[in-house]
Formats: C-alpha cells, structure tokens, sequence
C-alpha cells in the first residue's frame, strides 16, 4: 500500500482542499500517514499570505525530501502561484501546482505512476470539482462556496495568487451539504476566500445561508471567516436560526480609520462596531474573533492604540494577530513610511497580551453555563471539542462518543494561552 | 486580461494626460476601476474608468506621479501601442434607484475626478455638485464636460479657482444638507478629513461611497 502525507499552511479554505486531495488518495488505497513519517507521495499545500508562510512552506518542502528523497513530492497552494519559477527550478519538487488545478493532484500523481508526466497545467482547472471530504481529518466538514476576491486590499497578494472572485452554483452546494450530512457530518462549515461576497445567478450570501439553514439534518452551521462587507440585514437576521453557531470571525485588520482607508477596507471603525452591536443585539455571547496586521506602513502610535483599545472594548473572543510584512506587487509594498520591524515586534508583544487577557475574559464567562459541544477525541471517559460558540471545551461523562454532540456544564477554565473550560456532561 | 489598442493620447497639462482605447466588448458600471499597463508588462496599476458606460471608446484620466513607475511609463504610450486592460473592479458606484431622485455631492482630489466624470458623462441629468480641489488653477481637467455651476474648483497653492482653500476647509464654510449622497475619490488625507466633518453635518456615508487612491 502507497503511503501519502500531507502539510497545510494557511487558511481554512486550503484545508478544505487537503482534505478532499486527501480523501481521494485514500479511497483510490492510499495511507495516509503523519508527515514527519516516510511517505511514497508528499503534498504540501503552501500559503504566502506572509514572509513567515514562504519559510515555513520551504521547510517542509526540505524537510520531506530529506524522509524519502525518491518520494513524488507535490507543491500546490498559493506560493506555487507566487513563487512558481522558482519552486519548478527545484529539483526535489515533482510537480508544482497551481490553485486553479489543485483538485487534479491525484490525477497527476495517478498518472505518475502510470509512467505519463504531465505538466499540471495541460490538466483541467476546476475551483470546485474537489470530491467530498468525509474521510478527512476533522468531525467539522468544509464546503467551499467561493473561490477568490476582487476587493484589492493594498497589503493583500490572496487576488493575485487566488484570482478573480468565482462561486460555486447555488445547487451545488446545497447537494455537497446534504451530502456530507447524510454521510454524518454533524458540523458544516462555510468556506471560501471572500465568502460575504457570495454572488450566483440572482443568489446572494444570504440566500446561500438560509437555504442551508432550510435542510433538513442533525447538524450545526458556521460561517468561518467572513469580511465586514458585503451583507446586509437579511443575514444578521438568520444568526438566530437554531442551526446556526453563534460564531463569527470578522476581520477587522486595524482599529485606527487612516490605516482601514490606506489599507482599501471597505469599512470604517463606526460601521464595524455598528454590525458587532448587531450580531451581539442577537445573542449577547455571540464569539466574535478577528484577524488583525500590526505595523501596516505609516501605522503611527496612535493608530496602534486604536487598535488596541477597540480589541479591548469589542472583546473579541480570539484575536488572530500577525506583523505586516511586504507581499510582492501589492500597494503596500510601494508605500512610504514603512514600520520599523523592531516597533512591530514590540506592538506585537503588547497586543497579544491584551488578546489574551480578552479572550480570557470572553471564555470565563461560560463558566455556570452550558454548551452543546462536538466531540472530536475521546476515549469513552473523557472527551474533547468545541462548542457551539467554537470555544474548545474538554469534559468527562460515560460512553461519548466521537462526532456527537453532548451538553456540558461549565464549571472550570484552564489558566493557559487558549484557555480551555472544563466541565461535566448533563445527562 | 485584454489587450486594447490605444487610440489618443491627450495631454491636458504638463503631467496629466488622457488615454483614449478601444473598448471592444468590454462592459462596466461607472465608477469602476482596471489595471493598466503595457502589452506582457508584470507592472499593472489601478485606474478608474473616466468615460461613459455608452460611450464607444475606454478612456482613464492619469497624473504622472514624481517618481512613479507605471504613470511614468504610460505616458510614453503612443497610438497603435497595445495595453492589457483588466477589470472591471470596485463597488464605488450609484446606487440605480437614488440617480434620478436624489441630490449628489461629489468630492474629488486631483484624479480622483475621473470615476465622477464617468458617472455624470453616464447620467447627465443627475441633480449634482461637484468639488474639486486641486494646487493649481490647469488641474481643473476638462472642466467644460460639468455644467459651470455645479462644478466648484478648490485651488489650495494659488488663488485662481472658485475657492481658495482645500475641500475640506469649502465644506466646513458650506454645510451640506443631511439628505445628499455624497461621494468621495483621491487621496485618503482629503477622505479621512471630509468624511469627518460630513458624519459631523448628518450625513450617512457607506462603503460604497469612497475610493481611495493612495
Ligand atoms: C482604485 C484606484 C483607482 C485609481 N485611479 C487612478 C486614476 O484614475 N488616475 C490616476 O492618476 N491614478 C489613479 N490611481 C493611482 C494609480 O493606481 C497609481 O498609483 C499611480 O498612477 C502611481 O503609479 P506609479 O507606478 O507611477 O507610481 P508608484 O511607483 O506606484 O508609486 C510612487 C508613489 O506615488 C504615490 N502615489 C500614488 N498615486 C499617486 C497620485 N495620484 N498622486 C500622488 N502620489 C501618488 C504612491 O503612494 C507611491 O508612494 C488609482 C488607484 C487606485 C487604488
């Protein structure tokens, strides 16, 4: 039996497509193994959203040709669309692959060792045609409704690298999620790169959303990330929907309106604060997480403050926070006034400690409460998952089991980084 | 991506000029944006479309910016010469039931009046005003396309235009009444200020109504 591993960098939506390269590998008689562990065939889906991405895409890229140097290794993801010259210079890469033919990894690894090389660009491009993913890696299951985005944020390379915004057919999408519940999917997650700008025939995001709330199944709906753009009231008013998780993760980038404006976010702090005041209008724990770039050019004092206190007064439930850093052709990389690496290596020490006293906060507050949570590892005692406002939770009970869902009482929180709440199963 | 062949060029002042294309079946919303740049060229910028959604032809409106790489370039381009146009991008546009019904204010800086021309060469019974701030007096690109009385220059370097001062500075001596759509293009210094002191006057500005340029 061939063995194949994988890595993935990056964003959600690249994991939703390693798990459906993934699965398909496995049902042609693949093993799947870790990816420190020698393999036949090594996929690596790249990120390049950040400098730090591109070398830690480079590492594993060694790291696998040093386990198994006669092994076929594959490079997709956006770096082979940024850095394609120089990862098809690298000898050690089979085949590098771009975003458009990703699904066709395992057409071209097939016709490897059927003897035919093929460049992957004379394979069909398909942004949608990835198979289910129900033997992936997760209890949640992904369904990519949208590929790419127009919007041009000055520090962002995701258009170059993803392309132009394209969605997935309205029915499509409706039969993958029917699909991956009847196969048992408890948890559905949206992806996409620009998923708000959804646009299909006359079908908006909202539309995409409120149908998928309409199927009939013993599931739960997220939205993963989502841009503060783009929707409007119709889908605030569907966060109440009982299959929908109270869950948003909207990027906010930075506090301060000169930094959104020079960034070409489509919003301002007001309008920020006015859909946050919405969401949690609806329910008052609603988890809101965000994606924050320290040290963008020009990023003054002030500005960071801004940051900073709007993190505090929004308590967002997690802050994902990263150092800005230059991506070839974008406008960012053109302007003047660029930060300092040492201030964004000090910003970053004084933000993530206000993150993580937030988040604390946030989480602390589900202690006395309950969750329904989704159990991903047990061993029939003791369980572990994420409830509904995807807050990992561990519990005790008998007989759990994994891919159900268990209602939990609250009663502890650890004192960790990523706190964790503890509790108890309610019979 | 398309390659369009350039028709004109017309200089309107030493550093602005406008370049005239073939349009083909090329099709966009006024107040949308395409990047730009030569035939196979990897360096590509943004520029907002300054003619009509009915007209024959593709025109942008560009300044060459000291220093720039692509205005630069341009500029040089002569008729015959083939450019890669892509797009159209961008959600800076009139909203179709508010054109015929309400009353505009657009405010411009320096290039940043190119989508607006394009918006009332589109729609040229719209009920508008429109400011314009710039250093100098020649900046007031092809000033004769607007109606003289709803056109208002602001010169900030000399006093040659119909205001002198900045936009900003126009709109705090002139409030504007809180049921006008506003819409504002150039740099982010005039849309930070302006949008300021509109939310300070009662209007309700939303995502769609500002377009950054630098
Ligand atoms: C959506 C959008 C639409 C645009 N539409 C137009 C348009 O219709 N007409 C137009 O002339 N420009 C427009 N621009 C600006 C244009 O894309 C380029 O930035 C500009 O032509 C400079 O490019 P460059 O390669 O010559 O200079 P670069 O080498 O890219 O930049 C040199 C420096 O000039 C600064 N700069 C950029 N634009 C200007 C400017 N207009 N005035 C002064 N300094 C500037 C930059 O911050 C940079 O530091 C638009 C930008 C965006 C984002």
């Amino acid at each position: 039996m061939k063995k194949v591993a994988f890595k993935t960098l990056g964003c959600r939506l690249n994991q939703y497509e390693t798990d459906a390269i993934a699965s398909q590998f496995q049902d042609n008689g693949f093993k799947l193994v870790p990816f420190d562990k020698e393999a036949d065939v090594y996929v690596i889906n790249s990120c390049t959203v950040t400098h730090q991405s591109d070398h830690k895409s480079r590492n594993f890229i060694s790291q696998a040709n040093r386990k198994n140097p006669d092994s076929v290794l594959v490079v997709t993801g956006c770096m082979a669309n940024n850095a394609k010259t120089e990862l098809e210079g690298r000898n050690e890469i089979n085949y590098v692959v771009e975003n458009d033919h990703k699904s066709s990894v395992y057409s071209l690894v097939e016709a490897h060792y059927n003897g035919e090389i093929f460049h992957p660009s004379k394979i069909n491009s398909d942004l949608f045609s990835y198979g289910s993913t129900d033997k992936g890696f997760h209890t949640r299951s992904m369904v990519k409704i949208q590929d790419g985005c127009d919007n041009f944020c000055t520090f962002c390379i995701i258009p170059s690298v993803r392309g132009r915004a394209v969605s997935r057919p309205i029915q499509d999408i409706l039969d993958n999620v029917k699909n991956v519940v009847k196969n048992g999917a408890k948890e559905v997650v949206l992806t996409g790169v620009n998923i708000g700008r959804y646009e299909y025939e006359s079908y908006k995001f909202d539309d995409v959303v409120e149908q998928i709330l309409d199927l009939e199944g013993d599931f739960r709906l997220r939205i993963s990330s989502i841009e503060p753009d783009g929707f409007g009231n119709k889908f605030l008013g569907l966060l109440n929907h009982p299959k929908m998780t109270p869950h948003l993760h909207l990027c906010l980038q930075s506090g301060s309106d000169p930094i959104l404006l020079k960034m070409r976010r489509m919003y301002n702090i007001k309008r920020f604060k006015e859909i946050v005041n919405k969401v949690r209008s609806v329910r008052a724990d609603f988890n809101i997480t965000t994606d924050i770039i320290i040290g963008f050019p020009d990023e003054s004092d002030q500005d960071f403050e801004s940051t900073c206190n709007i993190i505090k007064d929004l308590q967002f439930g997690h802050v994902h926070a990263f150092k800005y850093s230059i991506r070839k052709g974008t406008r960012a990389e053109r302007m003047p006034a660029q930060v300092d690496e040492r201030i964004k290596t000090q910003r970053s020490e004084v933000l993530r400690e206000i993150a993580d006293d937030v988040k604390f906060q946030y989480r602390k507050q589900f202690i006395g409460k309950e969750q329904i949570v989704l159990v991903e590892k047990t061993d029939g005692k003791n369980a572990k998952g994420y409830g509904e406002h995807y807050v990992p939770v561990v519990f005790e009970g008998c007989e759990l089991k994994r891919n159900h869902f268990y209602k939990v009482k609250i009663k502890e929180i650890t004192k960790d980084t990523d706190p964790v709440l503890i509790g108890e199963q309610v019979k | 991506m398309r390659s369009h062949k350039v028709i004109e060029i017309r200089n309107l002042t030493p550093s602005t000029y406008i370049i005239k294309m073939e349009k083909k079946d090329f099709t966009f919303k006024t107040g949308q944006y395409i990047t730009l740049g030569f035939s196979g060229s990897i360096d590509r910028r943004e520029y907002s479309i300054y003619s009509s959604e009915q007209d024959k032809f593709l025109e942008v409106l560009i300044k060459e910016v000291e220093d720039g790489l692509v205005s630069k370039k341009l500029k040089r381009c002569k008729p015959g010469d083939y450019l890669d146009v892509d797009g159209p991008f961008g959600h800076f546009s009139l909203k179709e039931d508010e054109i015929s019904k309400k009353k505009f204010l657009f405010i411009a800086t320096g290039t940043g009046i190119s989508p607006i021309h394009s918006f009332i060469a589109t729609h040229p019974n719209m009920d508008y005003q429109l400011l314009h701030g710039v250093r100098k007096e020649e900046e007031a690109y092809e000033r004769e396309s607007y109606q003289n009385n709803n056109y208002i220059l602001c010169t900030s370097r000399e006093n040659s235009g119909d205001f002198y001062g900045r936009v900003t500075e126009y709109l705090k001596q002139n409030p504007v009444p809180s049921d006008t759509v506003c819409y504002l293009c150039g740099n982010c210094h005039m849309i930070y200020e302006a949008y300021d002191i509109l939310e300070k006057q009662g209007i309700n500005l939303g995502p769609i109504h500002t377009e950054v340029y630098f």
